[in-house]
């Protein structure tokens, strides 16, 4: 089925000879020329080196990106440009080096779907997209196991190196957290070396991520619609996930653990440190100033590719299962714990996390999945379910574990077992992405979805939400009311004060 | 591919004739005799065995000779060095940079007086909910923070339909002002959302009774120390005018006025931020970003509010707009390397952007030859009568003006069409390589000189036409040399 992607579309342009044949050579004399760039500086002082990379930069994104009708870079090419984010110092190579990657990602994915329209010829394909892959494109990750033997493929990414990136990110953070605790000397050689490393490994992620993505979703996109499940199980997430090299489950925990320092770190060391006077005119003209005007851009770059990753994981888990329900997994694709579980199993242990993945994890379908899944786990199984209700767990809605808090037997039972601030700060989560929901939903298309979010049923909730929360009080009376559980309390009521009928169907 | 080797060799038999005349030279030369060491380490070993071949011939050269061409490479070196304001020899002398940022100002406060007695938190009229949340009158700023930490200000706005000036104007200084990073992020969260905020038919769900303009946003980045006549300092002296209070710009906040300013260009359908004049000064200041160094990591922003930019103009304004934006940045900036740094931050990838790197980078080229206004026939022909073989042409800025040419008719879509104009540039560049001999030792002759194209030509010191012309041939198809 992986087609070659026409190199053409080009015949048409162009005065000179446009064929393909003559494009390609024509490419090899850039790559050639290009890569040349490169070769002279082995020697040269590090000025130079720095210029001839950016230098060949340029070339390869004026060879590749300017014109229209453009070739895709050769593979060496990019394992060049790759090698410079991976390996350089200077922060204007490293941006330069990432941007120019991801917008090669974007132009020439090595997997993408085309939609065929062919008229007439065989109707119930006609919708069908195709699922298109470069094989010979080159990818940062490295294909399979055995590939490993071959030695230019050293540089690739595997599972254990996608892994350790991960490690050595969540190294430096921690690390980082420490050190603002004693006043940073800010121009101190380590601490600027250990922030431009950071940066760097932390956009060398979020690139990777996003190959992970544009791979991942073209697939899930074609398996939904031809329940083949052979395409995601080729997929690169899945074969990283499924190698032998490194611990799936401490994978998900590690993700899990730097997501939410990060997004502690961007909460809690919040304020400025604005360097004055003549220590601050000494920065002015250092690279750490650059640096540290970056780093929170580039730290938030990677929570939300942190978040893409394990949603990315959650919903591999969903197709995964879809495919076994119609017997399609075999014993070759091994067993794996779903991804939820591992989160929740972690949440449920580490009360700390809670508050920064939820505040870290915006997608509210999500958001709304993992507390219903959360709360099932201690609400007796009855209860919870809808009527319509066959067994699947997935039928248990917002709603129905609303409306268990406000009775008080299923209250208490819960309330022994999870924390009063667990409780709160998961219904208020879930109140918000429920919000999120009602808001992105017209009237019309409430029907079908598994949350009913009308505006009747939005008063509902807020009303369900209020008595929730009033039998949590009521229930134990030391407990206080969070922050955040006010504030979806005084939302809440905002809502129904605005819509005071509580229109209903 | 003739390339790479023949023009080498070519390239080093000759320029070996220095190094030994110059190793007993007085101390002023050693700066020279350094530069040459660098420019040689670069070479392959088997360029190095030619060159020991050719030193012996490098006797009979005479010293008189040597001297006065020595002295005049430094003179060029000497010049460009002052131009460039640095002081630190040949590594600098193309280095972009400019001081976008001064001293910051004083931020105005973030209070907003009103708040507490906004309209938004005295809603509520259910007791239950009331006494629960417990809402103290003085309460009221910390509480909205809290609101806007957690990100309920949007769900609350929009549930209303109704931002009040107050939590407007209070989230909006927050953004731009706040030194706490919670805050100033989620207020832009906020505002970018609140300016999205449309029902599935696209009308507009919310009413606003205060929008900042663009003079506020202009004011903001003048708050942060931006200008461009603040005079052009030296590391040295910075330090030295610095007293205590003052702090260097720009903020953090740079990084939300960034994203913001890229909202108000793409809101252009529903909210009238920004006039269209208003758009063309936002995008020169957005374009000026991009040459302080300390702004270099965020070009990721830049690059992307940019698009934003371009693409806020409808089609019938782009050509008048992109002339103005053009000129004003050719007229406000330096002709030196920092003008090709802005043509090539424009990143070319859509039609809009193609168009405008080209026509700055012509603008700036008017401005090279002090012209007002010329057609693209007179420009080249300029360029092409540049005597290289003049001894007192100044490469350096031939380099520039190269590159300036270069990106021009590169980016231009138009000029596909022209057949004459990509002859007469085949014509220019032949004309160039032809004539400055490889073992011109001017600064930037034979070793800057090609490197500087954009297209990055393999190995600066390669100049035979037959390289350019495979350069050309792939780069530009549209222009054939021959």
């Amino acid at each position: 089925m992986p087609r070659k992607r026409g190199r053409g579309g080009g015949g048409s342009r162009g005065g000179g000879g446009g064929k393909g044949r003559s494009n390609r050579e024509k490419f090899r004399g850039i790559e050639e020329n290009t890569l040349a760039i490169l070769e002279n500086s082995s020697t040269a002082t590090s000025h130079h080196l720095l210029d001839d990379r950016l230098a060949f930069l340029q070339a390869v994104r004026s060879a590749s990106l300017v014109p229209e009708n453009g070739t895709a870079p050769t593979n060496k090419m990019l394992e060049a440009v790759f090698r410079i984010l991976k390996d350089e110092d200077s922060l204007d190579l490293i941006v330069e080096s990432y941007e120019l990657l991801l917008e090669l990602n974007k132009r020439y994915p090595r997997v993408s779907l085309s939609l065929e329209v062919k008229s007439g010829s065989c109707p119930e394909s006609e919708a069908l997209s195709k699922l298109i892959v470069v094989e010979e494109a080159w990818c940062p990750f490295r294909r399979s196991e055995k590939e490993e033997s071959s030695s230019s493929n050293g540089e690739l990414i595997d599972s254990s190196s996608f892994h350790s990136l991960i490690e050595d990110i969540a190294e430096i953070t921690s690390s980082r957290s420490c050190k603002e605790e004693m006043s940073r000397r800010a121009s101190e050689e380590s601490c600027r070396k250990l922030d431009l490393k950071s940066l760097r490994n932390m956009l060398l992620f979020h690139y990777l991520v996003s190959i992970l993505e544009g791979d991942f979703i073209a697939r899930t996109q074609a398996f939904k619609e031809n329940m083949n499940w052979a395409l995601l199980r080729e997929s690169i997430l899945n074969v990283i996930l499924g190698s032998r090299k490194t611990s799936y489950k401490d994978l998900i925990k590690e993700c899990l653990s730097l997501m939410c320092d990060l997004c502690r770190g961007l909460t809690e060391f919040a304020h400025d440190l604005r360097p004055n006077g003549s220590l601050a005119a000494e920065l002015r003209n250092n690279i750490y100033f650059a640096v540290q005007l970056t780093l929170p851009e580039v730290e938030t770059r990677t929570c939300n590719a942190l978040k893409k990753l394990l949603l990315m994981i959650m919903d591999l888990d969903s197709s995964r299962n879809l495919a076994d329900m119609s017997d399609l997994i075999s014993r070759a694709d091994g067993v794996r714990t779903p991804a939820a579980e591992i989160i929740l199993n972690e949440l449920t242990y580490d009360g700390d996390i809670l508050s920064p993945f939820f505040l870290a994890v915006d997608e509210p379908d999500w958001k709304l999945k993992l507390v219903v899944q959360f709360f099932q786990k201690y609400i007796p199984k009855s209860s919870a379910r809808t009527r319509r209700s066959n067994g699947s767990a997935s039928d248990v809605t917002f709603d129905g574990i609303l409306k268990c808090f406000s009775n008080q037997s299923i209250s208490k039972g819960v309330n022994k077992k999870i924390r009063a601030e667990v409780t709160q700060l998961l219904l208020a989560h879930a109140f918000k992405a429920y919000l999120s929901i009602a808001s992105n939903q017209s009237a019309e298309d409430i029907s079908g979805t598994k949350q009913d979010t009308g505006a009747g049923c939005l008063v509902e909730i807020c009303r369900n939400i209020i008595s929730a929360f009033a039998c949590l009080q009521k229930d134990n009376k030391r407990c206080e009311l969070l922050e955040i559980s006010k504030e979806a309390l005084f939302t809440a009521g905002t809502i129904i004060a605005m819509n005071p009928t509580g229109i209903s169907h | 591919m003739t390339g790479y080797d023949d023009p080498l060799d070519l390239e080093f038999e000759e320029p070996l004739n220095f190094p030994p005349a110059l190793a007993n030279k007085k101390k002023k030369v050693i700066g020279l005799d350094d530069l040459l060491a660098d420019y040689y380490e670069e070479k392959s070993k088997v360029v190095e065995r030619e060159a020991k071949r050719a030193k012996k011939k490098a006797k009979y050269d005479s010293d008189e000779d040597m001297d006065e061409r020595e002295k005049e490479f430094h003179d060029q070196v000497d010049e460009i060095e002052k131009t460039m304001g640095h002081l630190s020899g040949d590594e600098d002398a193309f280095v972009w940079g400019l001081q976008v940022f001064g001293n910051q100002e004083s931020f105005p406060p973030l209070q907003v007086d009103e708040i507490e007695s906004c309209e938004l938190l005295q809603c509520v009229r259910n007791d239950e909910v009331n006494s629960m949340v417990g809402l103290e009158a003085q309460k009221g700023a910390t509480f909205l923070e809290g609101l806007l930490k957690n990100g309920w200000l949007l769900n609350l706005v929009s549930t209303r339909h109704h931002l009040e000036s107050p939590i407007a104007a209070w989230t909006f200084y927050l953004m731009l002002y706040s030194p706490n990073e919670v805050l100033r992020r989620n207020a832009y969260d906020f505002w970018s959302g609140v300016l999205r905020l449309k029902d599935k038919a696209g009308n507009l769900r919310i009413k606003l009774n205060w929008l900042p303009n663009y003079h506020q946003l202009k004011r903001a980045i003048e708050i942060y120390g931006f200008g461009l006549d603040v005079p052009a300092r030296l590391s040295s002296d910075v330090g030295m005018d610095a007293t205590g209070s003052e702090s260097p710009g720009p903020p953090q906040n740079i990084r939300y006025w960034i994203k913001y300013a890229s909202v108000c260009f793409q809101v252009r359908e529903t909210w009238q931020i920004l006039s269209t004049s208003e758009a063309e000064d936002l995008t020169f200041v957005v374009i000026t970003l991009f040459l302080d160094r300390v702004l270099s990591g965020l070009s990721i922003c830049l690059h992307e509010c940019l698009i934003a930019a371009v693409s806020y103009f409808k089609d019938d304004e782009w050509q008048a707009s992109s002339q103005k934006i053009a000129e004003n940045l050719a007229s406000r900036l330096p002709n030196d390397v920092n003008c090709l740094r802005v043509v090539e931050s424009i990143s070319g990838v859509d039609a809009r952007s193609k168009h405008l790197r080209s026509a700055v980078a012509f603008q700036f080229l008017l401005k090279c030859f002090e012209k007002k206004q010329a057609d693209a026939e007179e420009i080249l022909e300029l360029l092409t009568s540049t005597n290289v073989k003049d001894k007192s042409s100044d490469f350096y800025k031939m380099y520039v003006h190269l590159s300036l040419a270069e990106n021009w008719l590169l980016y231009d879509l138009l000029l596909k069409n022209k057949p004459v104009i990509c002859q007469m540039w085949g014509l220019c560049l032949r004309n160039f390589s032809c004539n400055i001999s490889s073992t011109d030792m001017r600064s930037h002759a034979s070793k800057e000189l090609p490197s500087n194209d954009q297209n990055g030509d393999p190995s600066p010191v390669v100049r035979s036409s037959s390289s350019v012309k495979t350069r050309l041939a792939s780069i530009c198809p549209f222009c054939s040399v021959d």
